[in-house]
């Protein structure tokens, strides 16, 4: 791939928040291969979170441009502190209920921030976001489904829910922490909007979605501006496994 | 794993089964390709693209509840037991009969479909 329009100052931040968010959801739902609710469901989630890994693995590739960068080294190589992806995903996979709600917030929010940079003016960006759009419409209706499932079973589908609901609504809005350089980023016309805008956008939408399900909204982030740092410890432990192999044998051609 | 299929354990929904059809490229015909279980017609959608389709090797998908299908095995309607020879063509050569018509007719023998 190459990268011919000089890199614009935030890009970097802005294309490893994107990269780590796709990676951690996607490390996340794998955990599913195997114990999924039924066979098929088994598929799917892993199918999910093999694309999930496939979108990171695109936006690591665009950061290890503009970087001079190896996409593998900062996929892997980095200890826990220096990710940065959004406290959202720093919960544990939980149970199934925990996993439809995860994806719910992430996937809303997500859907709104690729919008924001689908018609951008750094074309290796908006090129990527478009395809990525295209793959995401199918993650949308995945979990469209489940989450109306969930909500409309009353008893324990629905309570499972709920309460996964209100442990992560606090945290669901750490997608849209404001970045460092996200001003730079818009008046190079990279993003449209500031964070700001996006995350009233994507409460708008889910609001929208959760009024007719009776569903509890996400709260006020709390420690907004620490949205992707100060990670908790069921990540320290995800990152322990995705790196295992990694750390086994340092420097190996795999 | 435990395949409910009658919703009296575990207090999930029933699962059927659905037969899934699959087109590997625009113009062939859909060909059965296998069977998914799923509780309700938006599930076997997705687990049916999950099934068939995640590797990009379909370009159309026909899900179908295999309860609707009408199902037709009765020897007595396909496999009667009296000589039917006379029901097929054996022994009635055409090609010749087909090349002198052509002929006549001025026109080429057509071309296998492009696939």
């Amino acid at each position: 791939m190459t990268v011919s329009a000089p890199p614009v100052a935030g890009l970097d931040e802005l294309l490893l928040t994107m990269a780590d968010d796709e990676f951690v959801i996607g490390f996340s739902d794998s955990e599913w291969t195997g114990i999924a609710p039924i066979l098929e469901e088994d598929v799917a989630m892993s199918s999910l979170s093999q694309d999930e890994l496939g979108h990171a693995a695109a936006l690591y590739g665009l950061l290890a441009e503009i970087t001079n960068g190896d996409p593998d080294a900062i996929a892997y190589d980095r200890e826990p502190d220096e990710y940065r992806h959004a406290r959202l995903l720093d919960h544990g996979r939980g149970d199934w209920a925990m996993t439809i709600a995860r994806r719910y917030l992430y996937e809303t929010a997500d859907a709104v921030r690729l919008e924001a940079v689908a018609g951008g003016s750094w074309s290796p960006l908006a090129d990527l976001v478009g395809k990525l759009r295209r793959e995401e419409r199918y993650h949308q209706m995945h979990v469209d489904s489940w989450l109306a499932r969930l909500a409309s079973t009353p008893g324990e589908p629905r309570d499972r829910l709920v309460a996964a609901l209100e442990s992560l609504g606090p945290d669901a809005g750490t997608v849209f922490t404001p970045l460092a350089g996200e001003g730079d980023l818009i008046e190079a016309g990279v993003l449209a909007r500031s964070m700001a805008d996006l995350e009233l956008r994507w409460r708008a939408s889910v609001a929208a979605a959760f009024g007719p399900l009776d569903l509890p909204v996400p709260p006020a982030t709390v420690d907004p501006d620490r949205g992707r740092i100060d990670h908790a410890e069921p990540f320290r432990w995800l990152w322990g496994e995705f790196t295992t192999v990694r750390r086994g044998d340092p420097g190996a051609t795999w | 794993m435990n395949r409910r299929t009658d919703g009296a354990s575990g207090g999930g929904p029933a699962l059927e089964a659905w037969e899934v059809f699959r087109q590997e490229k625009d113009g062939d015909p859909m060909r059965h390709g296998g069977s998914v279980m799923a509780p309700d017609a938006e599930l076997a959608i997705h687990y049916a693209r999950e099934m068939f389709g995640r590797r990009q090797e379909s370009v159309r998908l026909w899900i179908v509840r295999r309860a609707d299908i009408l199902d037709l095995e009765d020897p007595d309607l396909l496999q009667p037991p009296l000589d039917r020879s006379f029901k097929k063509p054996g022994g009635y050569v055409m090609r010749e009969k087909l090349a002198a018509a052509r002929e006549a007719a001025g026109q080429e023998k057509p071309k296998a479909r492009a696939r």
